[in-house]
């Protein structure tokens, strides 16, 4: 009997490949912590809570930028989630094979386009609907939270229904067959077999899905308003949705950067808020890929 | 940081020592006002003498002294001074400012505020909107509206030349957070396309269609941002138009700024709306031309 190969080339290159990834994502992490040191000594955790941001002032609070990004990703979440999950379940469950792979298809194009088409489409078209629809609350202007929430929805629900699809195609058949079996309705088979199955996968969609939400720029900058230092004074309130705002990835793509540029402190603060960001999004993306991995019953 | 700098010392090392590596095209970034001329220009260049010339307009004119003075570029833009501030900031580049044209920042309003009867703002009216103390366009003669202020994004020379005319020093302008716009082109859209809104932005853009110029009261005077005006220097935000070298400019870079300074350059210049050099020397051409 010969011998078990424990190393094999594949094995070995695809551990290198892995253990650069890994080293890429911790390198850019060190390096953003390390240029971002000068702001931890400044501010402190301050640098994490304080609610003002004025550069000239060395003020450096990015609590109303981390508070943009996670309003702006609820909103897109509250409407890509549902309407994602829906259409995932139709098409996965109800569809005949042929039109399946056609939808999915056509989805999966839809998650190709580039996110600043999505922007300019914002300026165009939502800017203006969102203004004029909820003109009776008075928003100052096109450029709100909600705005920038509603457009990365659309953005985000083809990842969410496609990945989320996957998950319930992952489920497999036999499980279906034997609900079926024992008299289930196809909707009940739906609501109480395949759903449940498919849950991990699912949340994995979603926070996937997050992850890229957090970090996505063109589409939210040209939409979001690019306010600093906004802050909701009535916390139970849908009004600061209508105000503009300001999120980790707008600030970061904006024209501060060049000022910074040369500043150790400013430079920092700007650093600080690339760690932080990079942070969220890499938890959501390692919290999701590991519920994606979770097995099935069978 | 360090990192960074370690890259741009290393790339500028090669590029000394490697002429052929610097070969690729001219490059030029900067301030969205200056870049409509470069742009034709660079155009032209490329069909006539066969030049690589990329143009883009990231971060305005901050971006312009920042990327040039690391070598990303060979040529900025910029509508504002080089300040002592960026000098002392990048000690390595001997920056030289080549004046190729002259505009003004108009403060524009949409066409709701224009048809309102908001023709003019005086200086203090215009301190009381920044500072937030105005928010409310019938304070000032208009319609009963909130003011809906876009700011320019600090670093842009059209956001300094304001400051530096209500407060005379960036520095000393207030804190303030408004919603912000970048380039010219997204300041119009926004202006246009909301109701009681406000902005800055260079003259030159302000179509008088989409968006309107208001006019400035000084000592019971309506002073508007005409070329006449511009060039005799009654419209206090005015602001000269420069391109950028590190050092006497040298190449392709000398062609550029040759074209730029002559005579069809200074034609593209004041096609685009900005007063040309000659103007800008005989203010009483700058009012026969009318604009």
């Amino acid at each position: 009997m010969a011998r078990r190969r424990r190393w094999s080339l594949t094995k070995a290159a695809s551990w290198t490949f892995s253990v650069v990834a890994l080293a890429g994502i911790a390198g850019l992490a060190a390096l953003f912590a390390v240029q971002s040191l000068p702001v931890w000594k400044h501010a402190g955790w301050g640098f994490l809570t304080g609610r003002e941001w004025f550069f000239r002032e060395s003020l450096f609070g990015a609590a109303p930028m981390i508070y943009g990004t996670l309003v702006v990703a609820a909103v897109a979440l509250a409407l890509a989630a549902p309407v994602g999950i829906g259409a995932a379940v139709f098409t996965s469950e109800f569809l005949p094979r042929r039109w399946r792979l056609a939808v999915k298809l056509a989805i999966e194009l839809l998650a190709g386009v580039p996110s600043v088409v999505y922007g300019l489409l914002g300026i165009l078209l939502l800017r203006n609907w969102v203004y004029d629809a909820l003109e009776p609350f008075e928003p100052l202007s096109g450029d709100t939270l909600l705005t920038a929430g509603v457009l990365l929805a659309v953005m985000l629900l083809p990842t969410v229904m496609t990945l989320a699809e996957d998950a319930l195609r992952g489920v497999p058949g036999a499980q279906r067959a034997a609900a079926r079996g024992l008299g289930l309705t196809a909707t009940e088979t739906v609501l109480h077999v395949t759903l449940p199955q498919a849950a991990p996968g699912i949340l994995a969609a979603v926070l996937l899905s997050l992850g890229r939400a957090l970090g996505e720029m063109i589409a939210v900058f040209l939409v979001v308003g690019r306010q600093d230092n906004q802050w909701p004074a009535p916390v139970h309130s849908v009004r600061p949705l209508l105000e503009a705002g300001q999120t980790l990835s707008s600030k970061l793509g904006g024209a501060e950067i060049n000022i910074a540029y040369g500043d150790p402190l400013h430079w920092a603060a700007m650093a600080g808020l690339a760690l932080v960001l990079l942070l969220l999004v890499t938890t959501l993306t390692l919290l999701g890929a590991r519920l994606r991995r979770t097995d099935h019953a069978t | 940081m360090h990192v960074i700098r370690l890259g741009a010392a290393v790339a500028a090392g090669w590029l000394a020592v490697a002429p052929g590596f610097a070969a690729g095209p001219l490059k030029i970034n900067g301030s969205t006002t200056v870049n409509p001329p470069v742009a034709e220009a660079a155009e032209l260049l490329r069909a006539e003498k066969g030049l690589k010339i990329q143009v883009d307009t990231q971060g305005g004119s901050s971006g312009g002294i920042s990327m040039l003075a690391e070598g990303m570029v060979q040529l900025g833009m910029s509508s504002k001074h080089v300040s002592a501030a960026d000098r002392s900031k990048f000690p390595a580049c001997d920056f030289r400012e080549i004046h190729i044209g002259e505009d003004a920042v108009a403060m524009i309003v949409s066409r709701d505020v224009w048809e309102g009867g908001v023709r003019a703002l005086s200086r203090e009216q215009l301190a009381g909107i920044y500072e937030g103390r105005i928010r409310n366009w019938k304070d000032v003669g208009g319609p009963d509206r909130r003011i809906a202020f876009f700011n320019k994004e600090p670093g842009r020379g059209t956001w300094e030349v304001f400051v530096h005319w209500l407060y005379g020093d960036a520095k000393k302008a207030p804190s303030v957070s408004f919603p912000e716009v970048g380039g010219n082109e997204e300041a119009r859209n926004k202006v246009a396309s909301t109701r009681g809104a406000m902005s800055q932005l260079s003259s030159s853009w302000a179509d008088g269609k989409r968006v309107f110029a208001l006019g400035l009261k000084r000592d019971g005077r309506v002073i508007g941002p005409s070329s006449e005006n511009i060039a005799s220097g009654a419209y206090p935000m005015s602001r000269p138009l420069f391109v950028l070298t590190c050092g006497e400019p040298q190449g392709e870079a000398k062609t550029m700024i040759d074209f730029l300074v002559g005579e069809r350059g200074q034609a593209l210049v004041k096609k685009h709306g900005y007063l040309t050099l000659a103007e800008l020397k005989n203010p009483e051409a700058a009012r026969d031309a009318g604009r």
